[in-house]
């Protein structure tokens, strides 16, 4: 659960992303198989090397719904419920992945931030994505 | 044993000459003890650690930040030979301060974080993935003589 103070600084890191969710999203996508390489099994319908369009699109569609997620922080189960059942049932994205995603995440916005992305802020996204991550892996099993 | 290409050599030793090593270890410190309060367990003498301001403006977190980074400076001299360069500060981690080496992948984390903060758009996806690849190197070299 999120304190107050925290939903505030997840809400402040959403403003820079809101209406650029393709955009943040690409490079997300795009630090994550250059970082991770292994993570691109995952997306192999994208190819071996996916083009800038086919990041943009696919990055929009993780953002948006992260996007979702930052809408409901207080009830992120109900809220991701249909997403929870994608990664279960159809995606099976092994739960050792989601830490990598995360990371790559945290390096972005302190890229695009820096200075601004404080220690606070950190911690607050760190817990966020983590209870997301949490939720999306809920019901594996 | 770890190889670096030529470009993976040249992206971290080209960042490495423009890092301030006390500021950015400080904060390296500091970050991880707040986003990852349990490894505030190994700190125990260091003082005040009640709050996030209280953490970043430590004096000892600051001095042990430099020192750790200062160490990860030789690892930027002799990234083809990480294990020995550490042997040493491998048994020390595990006989004298008993650190779970699963912190050594956190710290490296937060060192890309950090970094990524004063690099900016020069961070680019190519770097981190040199500077990943250093951070986990130099997790594995000092976890190597655990036993």
């Amino acid at each position: 659960m999120l304190s107050a103070q925290e939903r505030a600084h997840v809400a402040q890191v959403w403003d820079l992303i809101a209406g650029h969710e393709a955009a943040f999203g690409a490079e997300l996508l795009l630090r994550l198989f250059t970082v991770y390489p292994s993570t691109k099994i995952y997306f192999k319908h994208l190819g071996v090397c996916p083009d800038e369009a086919q990041l943009l699109t696919h990055g929009q569609r993780l953002l948006e719904a992260v996007g979702v997620a930052v809408q409901h922080t207080d009830h992120l189960r109900a809220a991701l419920s249909p997403l929870a059942d994608l990664h279960a049932q159809v995606l099976r994205v092994d739960p050792a992945n989601f830490p990598l995603l995360i990371q790559c995440f945290h390096v972005m916005l302190a890229s695009h931030l820096q200075g601004e992305f404080t220690v606070q802020m950190q911690a607050a996204w760190d817990k966020f994505l983590t209870e997301v991550a949490m939720v999306l892996t809920e019901k594996y099993q | 044993m770890v190889h670096f290409t030529a470009e993976e050599k040249a992206a971290v030793v080209s960042l490495w000459a423009k890092v301030n090593v006390e500021l950015v270890g400080g904060e390296v410190l500091g970050r991880l003890l707040v986003v990852y309060p349990w490894t505030q367990r190994f700190f125990d003498n260091f003082g005040n650690l009640s709050s996030e301001s209280a953490i970043m403006g430590n004096p000892k977190v600051k001095a042990h930040g430099k020192k750790v980074l200062t160490s990860f400076g030789n690892a930027v001299k002799h990234m083809d030979d990480l294990k020995d360069t550490f042997a040493e500060l491998s048994e020390l981690h595990c006989d004298k301060m008993h650190v779970d080496p699963e912190n050594f992948k956190l710290l490296g984390n937060m060192i890309l974080i950090v970094l990524a903060t004063h690099f900016s758009k020069e961070f680019t996806p190519q770097v981190q993935a040199a500077w990943q690849k250093l951070t986990a190197a130099v997790a594995n070299a000092l976890a190597h003589r655990y036993h």
